[in-house]
């Protein structure tokens, strides 16, 4: 049986592209979504030969994290690649953002990634990969106090998860910029535009841009690599 | 100068994370709207992830809140800052470097007290 590759928030967008990545590599895969249509993503993946399926669950609560680990035990229980990608946004200029908002945002891009990775704990094989779904933002976004700091936490999650599981579990991070997914795509043309201006590579991120990056961490070439946050942002977070 | 807020790490175990970053939020929210200045101190061990996952978590969330409020606030002139530090070794150091930060017209500023984070990553 081949090594299994869990991607959360994988119903579509940038999870669905990481799946089908790390599907690539061989890695059968589990795809975790609050939204019912990841077992249509599984579905369409296994149509291209990758075997995958789907687990529908609420990982802000212990019940989620214990049903995906109760989905992998009945997989053979041996994890090879977890990617925490599952999140919300909630942005609002700081006066304007409700406490709600802010912890919604925390609750789900940070405790629930926690739990589940402390969760899935045992069921770790001998040199798997953790990767976490960062963002260019951890280092400071206007209108998004609530994702940035949940971003920022994750560095710090890395980090720490890092040193705690070595040698065994490498835990390394990816800090994407803007990337060309449904939600960038909602955006006025003329926000887009401004804000692609600013990127030195000249071109919005694209998602295997990113998925190409977990799918490295995620591997055996990357082995001497953990702890470490790889910002994927064209240049961005160099720029005025 | 209104008088400024000082916030200390605060502890917290996995299932209270969400309600202690978000209590930090309310907190520098109504300070920076009422013009005071914010200076948030953390463990510069967890900052380095040198430590518990939710303490690292933690730290790290606060420094990058300090960072979205400074850059948010750049206009209105709030200022926001953070210092690091290493337990009750360096205290005094960071108390004044606190007290310096938030008399100044800083913001988005992180200083690191001590010398354990030399040779290390920067947060």
């Amino acid at each position: 049986m081949s090594a299994l590759a869990i991607v959360t928030g994988a119903a579509g967008g940038l999870g669905r592209q990481i799946a089908a990545r790390l599907g690539e590599a061989g890695h059968q895969l589990l795809l975790v979504d609050l939204d019912p249509r990841v077992a249509e993503t599984a579905r369409e993946l296994e149509s291209t030969g990758v075997s995958a399926g789907a687990v529908v669950a609420d990982l802000t609560r212990d019940e989620g994290a214990a049903e995906v680990a109760a989905a992998v035990r009945d997989r053979g229980g041996s994890i090879a690649v977890l990617v925490n990608n599952a999140g919300i946004t909630r942005d609002a200029r700081v006066k304007n953002m409700e406490d709600a908002d802010f912890a919604a945002v925390i609750a789900v891009n940070l405790v629930a990634a926690i739990r589940l990775t402390l969760e899935l704990e045992p069921l770790f094989a001998d040199g798997s990969a953790v990767v976490n779904m960062s963002s260019r933002a951890s280092l400071g976004n206007f209108g998004q106090a609530n994702y940035v700091t949940s971003k920022s936490g994750l560095v710090g999650f890395t980090r720490a998860l890092a040193l705690n599981w070595a040698p065994r579990v490498r835990v390394n991070a990816v800090a994407p910029s803007l990337v060309d997914t449904p939600m960038t795509q909602a955006m006025p043309p003329e926000v887009l535009e401004k804000l692609v201006s600013r990127i030195p590579a000249g071109r919005i991120g694209s998602p295997e841009d990113v998925a190409e990056l977990v799918a490295f961490l995620a591997s055996a070439e990357a082995g001497y690599i953990t702890g470490q946050v790889v910002l994927a942002c064209g240049g961005r977070s160099l720029a005025a | 100068m209104a008088a400024p807020l000082i916030v200390e790490q605060p502890a917290a175990e996995l299932d209270t994370v969400t309600e202690v970053l978000t209590a930090v939020f309310a907190e520098v929210k109504a300070a920076v709207l009422a013009e005071r200045p914010v200076v948030v101190l953390v463990e510069d061990g967890d900052l380095l992830g040198q430590g518990d996952v939710v303490d690292a978590s933690v730290a790290a969330g606060l420094l990058g809140l300090v960072r979205a409020f400074a850059l948010e606030g750049a206009k209105p002139g709030w200022r926001v800052n953070a210092v690091s530090h290493r337990g009750e070794d360096d205290a005094a150091a960071s108390r004044d470097a606190a007290e310096w930060l938030a008399g100044s017209d800083l913001s988005g500023q992180l200083i690191r007290v001590g010398t354990a984070h030399l040779g290390k990553v920067w947060p």
